[in-house]
């Protein structure tokens, strides 16, 4: 057990030193000096761009340049943004909390309504409500999240904010602002639901369709067993576990989402960070966001699949 | 020999059709798409595209639909009918070009790793895995971003980025065909790794990777249409992703421009749903457990 | 129970319309890099800046001439090289410590001596010699040449008591409680949400007439549009002409279209060089040929750019100078007219025949094909690089229209790499920054060095020009001098101006009746060379407190149905599962 996990952890590690290596080597690529950019509109001789080239180490051979990097890295050193004029760490440090705000809560929703669909569905196969909620699920599946965000904003009319997280006039305290940010998030949770909870559910479905033919729950009816009984204490949890799994797989398809979906309601997260590096391109900061996005995915699978191993005694076990 | 396996194969295919055929879901799908695709080709035929031209463009600026543009106009007084039409185009070849890489690519992974073994089946299979978690869309902005503008940017960036799914099912598919009899036979024969590749394994494989293919193209429009909203697409060609920009760029939503917001939006959902439809009709029908008991 | 709990949130939302401040919000766009006035370099920052500190003169609201801001009154002496500025008595910081010349010398004696506080408004005391303050009403300052910006110094004023314990002007963020002269103080800063202000009761012009100022942060102008229409905003700026447009006819917005500052233009690779004279990049030859620049100039149809591309909201080009500044601005005496005809005989003339495909070809056997390098951030530059395509395909000149990432744009036009650019500029009341892009000094000083010019004109004429009108201290010599610059830059055509545009802003009229705007008549209520705008805002009779309670009513009514909904649920499925155990 203790190697399996040390083996897990050392297979993240291994994969957020891929992130980094690539956040390094992919953003190299781009033709052009960065010197340039910093240095745009402004009268700079040749020493000057030399000295820069130098303060930013831009003139040692690469493989010094990604050490240096690595090393700035674990110092919490991502670089500086080129047109913030700020560090990409602080930039970043400021926008975690609200996209963990959207990201969880509706992740969180998602989760329950998929599942909970997903079960019903399942349940009552090819009933009308088994076929109108997959098809509703697909539906939302088939949509672009920045095109579902629009129409809603469009149709919504007055009801809701335009964008951002809170407005600058509400009175400070607790709940004043808290009803202030739920207000504004609404819109943006809404449309990141309605695109994710589909995969959960439609998974939920099919697995739970697969234990439904499973030989123990036959027997489990013989014994006289009512079939919500069946459903709640044999079916259910059995194909929870694969579902929960998939759920933390597909977290890098919120994160996804959620790039669009901040664009589009203007909230102050990570994903419009990343909208707006895109601009320039301002490449400090699209590798900071690159790195710490792809990062936590990676960490976030590392962790599910630990929890899998803690909670599902057939894997513990083998 | 020969004459005998491809009786063989016609017969499998035709009554996979029969089985297809009763699903109405994936029928309805195959049906939009067939329409969808020969709008697009006829395209140049029927329209003239000197309508896409700003600089030639004969409506009013945000004209609501009307006898003369059906679906209004956008920004620039170009017909959005016009627009769409031609922009199921470009997000079809993309989708379905960057469909075509994603898939060999998989294939090709996945087969390697399975026929070969070893270290190197080790090593992939890892790399794919990092690319299965590592979410696509971010990699895909990353690649578009420091790549040339273009549509080959764009096929690139998806197609390179979503791989991972089919690799992993190419390669359990090709050890289960591989642990077949028949295979150690061909291979004790003298069979090289090209003919057991080539004449068994690929032909067992293909049914499922062709299922995979639908899926992955509904992956690729919708990825074609975010990356072109982000502003990474081809400023030079329309493509629903780029009008739904352009939809958002010139204040779309502030004067409730639906004409301009709904087709490119609907066309994207049309075209995964039908694409998303044929893929689950074709797994029910392959993976005959999902069949129901009806 | 979590019913329950949600029962008890509802009283807990506050009454919120007892005593709300009157509050002017408006939509801000742009990113702010840096509070701190030496730092601060973009737009915003100084737009903010300026609310908080005061110039030595300001730009009168109604014609932008010199007038009081820190300095009341000043002189020059007889050679142009002494200016003594008198600071009066009654001016406080908002800490109450009186303003006094000597807050004036140490600000400029630090940008001059501190390579860091010359960050972002170095080049105003670049030709001081001396800044001394012989006691707290007089500031003397002494220039190595005679200047005729003095009376521009764009340099927020900043107190010597708190500035002179900042360590490292650097990594000064000045953005907690910082200590100001201006109509408005710092009250709260969160990057990317908002930027809070209040109103300096004690300023010296008069208290403004509101209480609070905030800035509200919006990704994009669509979305400030947006929240203008649903009331959570009074004021935006920067609109297209589509949005400005969509606004038209509702009857609690009023538009206001004004002159701006800004122009368009597109860039002509006359013939890239360096200061020393030596070629850069890789533009086309034809272009050094001023001939075939002319006829560029009378192939392109401004009029559809403007009615198209700017939905109307613009201004035909001709110098660098917008109309918004009469003083300076060119009419020329012959302009290029739209003559496609005219323009296809010149070159037919000057040696470019057409080739069998109908693209000219010139003397030396090279095809007219140029590129045309836009900015991708810009959807200007994508609708205007279609017209200049097809005009220009009418003279027999091929256009390859290239949209770039603004880096690599940069990038390309810095080395010389293109024969067409995209560009725009925004113009200050004193002209000689402007003219002086388009000066040969402006040049890169090697080939791999960066300058701030964008075309690379070099012209003896021009230079000869420029010097002078700097050290022309009478208005109308100056003047005319200006224009004579511009009308040789017109003429020889190392770019042409396409537009001048109109700058679009709208506000809410039931929340604020008027604001001050400058130039008057015509004049912009943001982004103005000075704060009248905000600062001169008048509420509207009936506005009080703005905010939204019924936004905060239907947070809470999601929260409490959120809350309620998942209770009944938790409720209803603990009595199923008890109900099954039970049997």
């Amino acid at each position: 057990m203790l190697r399996h996990v040390a083996g897990k952890l050392g297979g993240a590690v291994a994969g957020v030193a891929a992130v980094v290596v690539l956040g390094f080597f992919l953003f190299r690529m781009i033709p052009g000096d960065p010197t340039v950019t910093m240095t745009r509109g402004r009268q700079v001789d040749e020493a000057q761009i030399a000295e820069l080239r130098a303060l930013h180490g831009y003139d040692r051979p690469i493989v010094e340049q990604f050490g240096k990097y690595v090393g700035g890295l674990l110092r919490g050193d991502m670089g500086t943004s080129l047109f913030y004029r700020r560090t990409v760490a602080e930039l970043i440090g400021e926008r975690v909390g609200p996209t963990l705000l959207l990201v969880g809560t509706s992740t969180l929703i998602a989760v329950t309504l998929g599942l909970w669909l997903g079960i019903r569905g399942a349940w009552r196969r090819d009933s009308l409500f088994d076929r109108t909620s997959t098809g509703v699920a697909l539906l939302g599946w088939a949509m672009p999240a920045f095109w579902l965000g629009m129409l809603l904003s469009m149709v919504t009319g007055d009801l809701f904010p335009s964008g951002g997280m809170r407005f600058s006039s509400t009175p400070p305290g607790f709940w004043p602002q808290a009803l202030d940010v739920a207000h504004h998030m609404v819109l943006p949770s809404l449309t990141l639901i309605a695109v994710v909870y589909a995969q959960y559910q439609l998974v939920m479905r099919s697995s739970l369709l697969e234990e439904m033919n499973a030989d123990y729950l036959t027997t489990a009816r013989a014994k006289g067993l009512r079939d919500d009984q069946v459903r709640r204490r044999h079916a259910v949890p059995n194909a929870l576990l694969p579902t929960v799994t998939l759920v933390f797989l597909h977290i890098g398809l919120v994160v996804t989402g959620a790039i669009t979906v901040e664009t589009v309601y203007s909230w102050p997260g990570l994903g419009l960070l990343t909208y707006e590096a895109l601009a320039g391109p301002d490449l400090p900061l699209l590798q900071g966001t690159f790195v710490v996005l792809a990062g936590s995915v990676i960490v976030m699978n590392v962790l599910a699949d630990l929890l899998y191993q803690v909670l599902d005694p057939r894997v513990r076990a083998s | 020999m020969t004459s005998i396996v491809w009786q063989r194969r016609r017969a499998a295919v035709s009554s996979t059709w029969r089985e297809f055929t009763r699903n109405r879901g994936g029928l309805v799908g195959l049906v939009v798409l067939g329409v969808v695709v020969v709008l697009a080709l006829l395209a140049p035929l029927v329209t003239d595209a000197t309508g896409l031209d700003v600089t030639k463009a004969a409506g009013d600026r945000w004209q609501p639909p009307s006898g003369e543009y059906w679906f209004g106009t956008d920004h620039t007084g170009r017909s959005v009918l016009l627009l769409t039409w031609w922009g199921s185009r470009i997000s079809l070849l993309i989708g379905l070009t960057a469909t075509v890489l994603s898939v060999a690519i998989g294939t090709l992974v996945g087969v390697t790793a399975a026929h070969f073994g070893g270290w190197a089946s080790a090593g992939l299979m890892w790399v794919t895995n990092f690319f299965l978690v590592l979410p696509s869309l971010v990699l895909a902005i990353a690649l578009s971003t420091v790549l040339p503008r273009g549509i080959g940017t764009i096929v690139l960036a998806i197609g390179v980025t979503s791989w991972a799914s089919s690799a992993r099912l190419v390669r359990a598919q090709t050890l289960s065909v591989e642990a077949r009899p028949f295979i150690e036979r061909a291979k004790v024969l003298g069979g090289g790794h090209a003919h057991v590749i080539g004449r068994h394994v690929l032909p067992a494989v293909l049914p499922l990777v062709f299922v995979n293919t639908t899926l992955t193209v509904a992956n690729a429009i919708v990825a074609e249409a975010t990356l072109s909203f982000l502003g990474l697409g081809d400023p030079s060609m329309v493509s629903w992703g780029s009008m739904l920009r352009a939809a958002n760029l010139h204040g779309a939503v502030s004067q409730r421009a639906w004409w301009f917001l709904l087709p490119p939006g609907l066309g994207v959902v049309v075209i995964v749903l039908a694409f998303t439809l044929v893929g689950r009709a074709l797994e029910t029908v392959l993976n005959p457990r999902l069949r129901g008991d009806r | 129970m979590v019913g329950a709990a949600a029962l008890v949130v509802v009283p807990l939302a506050p009454p919120v319309q007892a005593q709300q401040p009157v509050t002017l919000r408006v939509a801000i766009v742009q990113q702010i890099d840096s509070l701190n006035p030496f730092l601060a370099a973009y737009q915003a920052s100084t737009e903010v800046g300026r609310l908080m500190y005061d110039y030595l003169t300001a730009y009168d609201a109604k014609d932008q001439r010199p007038v009081e801001g820190v300095a009341k009154s000043w002189e020059k002496s007889a050679d142009n090289l002494t200016w003594t500025f008198t600071v009066p008595d009654g001016k406080k910081w908002s800490d109450g410590q009186p303003v006094t010349a000597r807050d004036v010398a140490f600000t400029y004696n630090l940008m001059m001596t501190d390579p860091d506080a010359a960050t972002a408004n170095g080049s105003f005391v670049a030709g001081f010699e001396s800044v001394v303050a012989p006691d707290d009403r007089t500031v003397v300052i002494k220039t190595t040449a005679p200047r005729a910006s003095m009376l521009a110094l764009d340099v927020p004023i900043v107190p010597e008591h708190v500035w002179k314990g900042v360590g490292k002007i650097a990594d000064f963020k000045n953005d907690t409680a910082p200590v100001s002269s201006g109509p408005f103080v710092l009250s709260e800063y969160r990057a990317n949400e908002f930027i809070k202000m209040k109103a300096n009761k004690d300023y010296w012009r008069g208290a403004p007439k509101y209480d609070e100022l905030h800035f509200v942060y919006y990704k994009t102008v669509d979305a400030a549009v947006q929240a203008l229409g649903k009331g959570e905003l009074d004021l935006v700026n920067r609109m297209g002409p589509a949005q400005f447009d969509s606004l038209k006819g509702k009857s609690d917005i009023t538009l206001n279209k004004a002159q701006g500052r800004r122009f368009n233009e597109l860039v002509l690779n006359s013939g890239a060089a360096t200061k020393t004279g030596e070629p850069i990049g890789d533009g086309h030859p034809a272009l050094k040929d001023v001939k075939v620049r002319q006829a560029v100039a009378k192939a392109i149809d401004l009029d559809a750019i403007i009615a198209r591309v700017n939905g109307g909201y613009a201004e035909r080009g001709t110098g660098l100078i917008p109309p918004v500044f009469p003083d300076y601005h060119l009419t020329p005496a012959k302009a290029w007219p739209f003559d496609p005809a005219a323009a296809n005989t010149d070159l037919d003339q000057a040696g470019y025949p057409r080739g069998s495909d109908g693209t000219r070809v010139g003397p030396d056997g090279r095809p007219l094909k140029f590129r045309l390098l836009g900015h991708a951030s810009r959807a200007y530059d994508e609708q205007a690089g279609e017209y200049v395509k097809s005009s220009l395909a009418e003279i027999g000149i091929a256009v390859d229209v290239q949209i770039v990432a603004d880096t690599l744009l940069d990038e390309y036009s810095v080395a010389g790499k293109f024969d067409l650019v995209f560009s725009g500029w925004g113009t200050n009341p004193d002209p000689d920054f402007i003219l002086s892009l388009h000066t040969c000094g402006a040049r890169p000083a090697s080939p791999s060095a960066s300058g701030t010019t964008d075309t690379f004109f070099c012209d003896p004429t021009y230079d000869e020009l420029y010097a002078k009108q700097g050290a022309e201290l009478d208005q109308a010599k100056r003047s005319e001098l200006v224009k004579q610059m511009q009308q040789r830059f017109y003429d020889q055509v190392p770019a042409v101006v396409l537009g001048y545009d109109s700058a679009l802003e709208a506000h809410r009229n039931d929340t604020f009746a008027s604001f001050t705007i400058q130039p008057d008549p015509g004049g912009v209520i943001m982004a103005q060379n000075g704060a009248w705008g905000y600062y001169g805002a008048v509420p509207a009779a009936a506005a009080s407190g703005s905010s939204g309670p019924s936004g905060l009513l239907i947070g809470g009514i999601v929260v409490v149905v959120l809350l309620v909904g998942g209770g009944v649920w938790l409720l209803a499925k603990r009595r199923g599962a008890t109900a099954g155990d039970r049997e």
